[in-house]
């Protein structure tokens, strides 16, 4: 690659970055205005199963394999789900999600409109989704309001620290994009019922995913459109759990609900489950909200 | 005990605003289908039992669509010494599919024969490779089953199970895509208008429509092949003898294509000959006793006495043959029980075709059974082919439904294509070249090929390859 076709982009980030200073949003845990210009371009090439998120929709039957498992540790019941879906993106997971046997609703959220434009365009296909999804441009700190304003839920006075109870929240390969990885689990968890689970996914801060997500996916093959990660934003399984251990009422009382497990991609044949492979690149991650 | 409503009944309790709506706007409104299977031959049946009996795919709402009256098969009562001319032979491999959705119970097992053993000859040299279960394997090799025997047992089935609405004496007139209302987008959705006008929309529409498949023309789906410039004569034939015992099908290859008879209970057989169509003209116009002989010729006499007698011989076929069978030895061992007469109006022919589809999926299509390919009959695959991509279509399907996915996507429908087509091209490769390979009287390549026969006879473990391929275990 040469400098010419660097420079623009790097133009591109130090005004995004000045912007980011001086707006409101700065302090939003989930909110990054790169990242959201960034997923604009990509908006269109959700749906298209030989466009770049081939690998996501790929991807997407061991979501919810990891999900039930999750949520058959404790023989959880799987019936009349409410989920909530944070960074739903075109709705990849959300739709899936919204046909599940056992679910009663969905909401996705996510913060770019354009990408919300697409996801409700492609809910429109399918009768069956009809009263079981809904989308809400909105990030998870500000979802609570958005749904008041939208009418989604009854406020009453001083509303403000009361949230919409949900039995799942996910938020796949989000964490990786957010400034405040943490803050934005936190605000996640505050919409789980108890019983309920957080789930998500996301990727490993290490060579390994260095070398397959940046160098290869994006720079080589080119699968991955350039950009899509910010390797410094990797968070390791070591670091979550570190962090998951520390929240009082979660994760059952020695850690036994806050799971890990690795999944990689292996040409030829697809995604697959790897135990362990937590520790090297893309992870599913779950806990438990201790029952009452 | 409560009595229960149908599902259909429900619906209508449940949605009156539907019905109503229906009834003013039917024009611009299809109803909305989860699956609608276009064709109900062994494919398409079978396929609608199937998705009915697995828990996972039984709460899709489902149509299936056949052209044809399905009362004669729905109450089809035969007699024990009346065989159809339409028979296919089913792998161990097939009906072990059968039995897993509880279809294989409802077919009438009297009229259902297993072999054990195949006799194969070349009818030029001589050369014969026999599989036997001396083998080692003491299993069937496969099971001759009437395709209406089939097609009746997986309607009871289906009407055991109920829910799949079934419209018979019903055409696909024309397949479109659906609109956009601003609500719903139905622009990806194929709608099928039916010969009754009722229109319905299909989330998936399955093309289980046989070989000129109208679904498949929607799709835009090329189907590329060849015509074998041959037909398949078929019969129902009764033998010498009372047919007790362990039951062998014979296959002698000739130069004009292989003829071969396959056992049905008793002392019948069914009889496929694959010939020019010039001679399956001649063998058709024959008085029943000259066809009997003519069959008895085929399998005894030598290829230049069988060609003669059928290019030539349109009267007295009887003495014909009892006059050149002296002269030819025969090893009884190795050929089929002399054929005594022939069922009434059971000999027909149709051509023969190799095709095979580009594709089997396209956005909310996908095509089974001949829709998809039609093979040379000489290997008895093609309804085994077509078992194999309903098997493999509703385990996708079901995959689809577990993980969430819309069962009429490309990406949930690609696993049925990726899992059958190669298989059924390597299949459809072989019986090809099989079928090329004994169409000759070349004298290199006759010696070539029975030395080929002679080897692989020889070679017990190759044998056994070629024959659990054959059985598909
Ligand atoms: C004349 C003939 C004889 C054969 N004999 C033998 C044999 O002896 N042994 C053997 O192994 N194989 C034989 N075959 C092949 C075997 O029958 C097929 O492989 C098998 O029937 C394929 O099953 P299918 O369900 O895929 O298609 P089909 O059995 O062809 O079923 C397709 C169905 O779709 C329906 N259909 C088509 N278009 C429409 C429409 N627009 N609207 C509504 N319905 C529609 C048709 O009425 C039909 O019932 C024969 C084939 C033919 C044509």
């Amino acid at each position: 690659m040469s400098l010419h076709t660097l420079r623009p982009a790097v133009r591109q980030l130090r005004t995004l970055r000045a912007v980011r200073a001086h707006s409101t949003h700065g302090s939003s845990a989930s909110f990054d205005p790169l990242e959201v210009s960034h997923f604009n371009a990509l908006a269109s090439e959700w749906w298209d199963p030989h466009g770049s998120s081939r690998l996501l929709h790929l991807m997407n039957p061991l979501r919810l394999q990891f999900l039930s498992s999750c949520l058959s540790k404790h023989g959880d019941a799987t019936k009349n789900m409410k989920y909530l879906d944070v960074g739903c993106g075109g709705g990849i997971l959300a739709e899936s999600l919204a046909r599940l046997k056992g679910t009663e609703s969905v909401i996705g959220v996510d913060p770019t409109p354009e990408v919300l434009k697409i996801a409700r365009g492609h809910m429109r296909q399918d009768p069956a989704l009809q009263r079981r999804l809904r989308y809400v441009g909105a990030t998870i700190d500000t979802l609570e309001k958005v749904l008041a304003e939208e009418g989604g839920r009854e406020l009453k006075e001083g509303w403000e620290g009361e949230r919409t109870m949900f039995d799942v929240v996910t938020t796949m390969e989000v964490v990786e994009h957010v400034p405040h990885p943490t803050r934005f689990l936190k605000e996640c968890m505050q919409h789980v019922r108890p019983g309920g689970w957080v789930v998500g996914s996301t990727i490993a801060r290490t060579w390994t995913s260095y070398l397959t997500t940046k160098l290869v996916a994006e720079d080589i093959l080119g699968i991955v459109p350039k950009g899509t990660h910010d390797w410094n934003k990797y968070v390791n399984a070591n670091e979550l759990d570190s962090f998951f251990r520390g929240q009082d009422g979660w994760g059952g009382k020695h850690g036994e609900d806050i799971v890990f497990l690795g999944c990689a991609y292996i040409p030829g044949l697809g995604w697959k489950m790897v135990p362990g492979g937590e520790k090297v690149g893309n992870y599913f991650f779950g806990i438990r909200r201790n029952s009452e | 005990m409560r009595p229960t409503l149908s599902t259909t009944t429900l619906r209508r309790l449940q949605l009156p605003f539907t019905l109503r709506r229906n009834a003013s706007t039917t024009a611009s409104n299809p109803s909305i289908y989860d699956v609608v299977i276009v064709g109900g031959g062994p494919a398409g049946l079978s396929l609608a039992s199937v998705l009915r009996s697995s828990a996972w795919t039984k709460p899709l709402k489902i149509a299936l669509i056949e052209g044809m009256d399905l009362t004669p098969a729905r109450e089809w009562k035969p007699t024990p010494d009346n065989f159809s001319n339409r028979v296919s032979s089913l792998t161990p491999g097939s009906v072990a599919f059968l039995q897993s959705t509880g279809a294989w119970d409802l077919v009438k097992q009297e009229r259902v024969q297993s072999y054990k053993g195949m006799e194969v000859w070349d009818g030029v040299s001589g050369s014969a490779i026999s599989f036997n279960t001396a083998l080692g394997s003491t299993s069937d090799i496969a099971y001759m089953c009437e395709n209406n025997n089939l097609t009746s047992g997986l309607l009871s089935h289906i009407e055991s199970l109920g829910g799949i609405e079934i419209r018979d004496k019903t055409r696909v007139e024309s397949i479109t895509n659906g609109t956009d209302d601003g609500t719903l987008d139905l622009t990806s959705w194929p709608v099928v208008t039916l010969s009754s006008g009722e229109k319905m929309a299909a989330r998936l529409l399955v093309g289980a429509d046989g070989a000129n498949s109208p679904v498949r023309t929607f799709a835009e789906i090329e189907t590329r092949g060849w015509d074998y410039g041959r037909h398949g004569v078929v019969a129902t034939l009764k033998l010498e003898g009372t047919g007790e015992g362990e039951k062998t099908a014979y296959q002698r290859f000739l130069p004009t294509g292989p003829i071969a008879m396959l056992p049905m209970p008793g002392p019948y057989a069914t009889l496929v000959w694959s010939t020019t169509p010039q001679h399956a003209a001649a063998l058709k116009a024959l008085a029943p006793e000259d066809f009997v002989a003519a069959v008895n010729a085929g399998f005894r006499l030598s290829h230049v006495d069988v060609e003669y007698i059928v290019s030539n011989v349109t009267k007295g076929v009887v003495d014909e043959f009892a006059w050149r069978e002296q002269n030819t030895a025969v090893d009884e061992k190795r050929v089929p029980a002399k054929a005594v007469s022939v069922q009434e109006k059971s000999v027909a022919n149709f051509p023969l075709k190799m095709r095979h589809a580009d594709s089997y999926i396209a956005e909310r299509v996908a095509l089974i059974g001949d829709a998809a390919h039609s093979v040379h009959p000489l290997a008895g695959q093609g309804l085994n082919q077509g078992i194999g991509d309903v098997r493999s279509l509703a385990k996708t399907v079901e995959y689809a439904v577990q993980h969430g996915q819309d069962i009429g996507a490309v990406l949930s429908l690609e696993p049925y294509f990726e899992e059958q087509y190669f298989k059924n091209h390597v299949l459809i490769g072989v019986v090809d070249k099989l079928h090329k390979l004994y169409g000759t009287t070349s004298a290199p390549v006759v010696a070539v090929r029975s030395l080929g026969l002679d080897a692989v006879n020889a070679l017990d473990g190759l044998k056994k390859f070629i024959m659990d391929r054959a059985a598909s275990r």
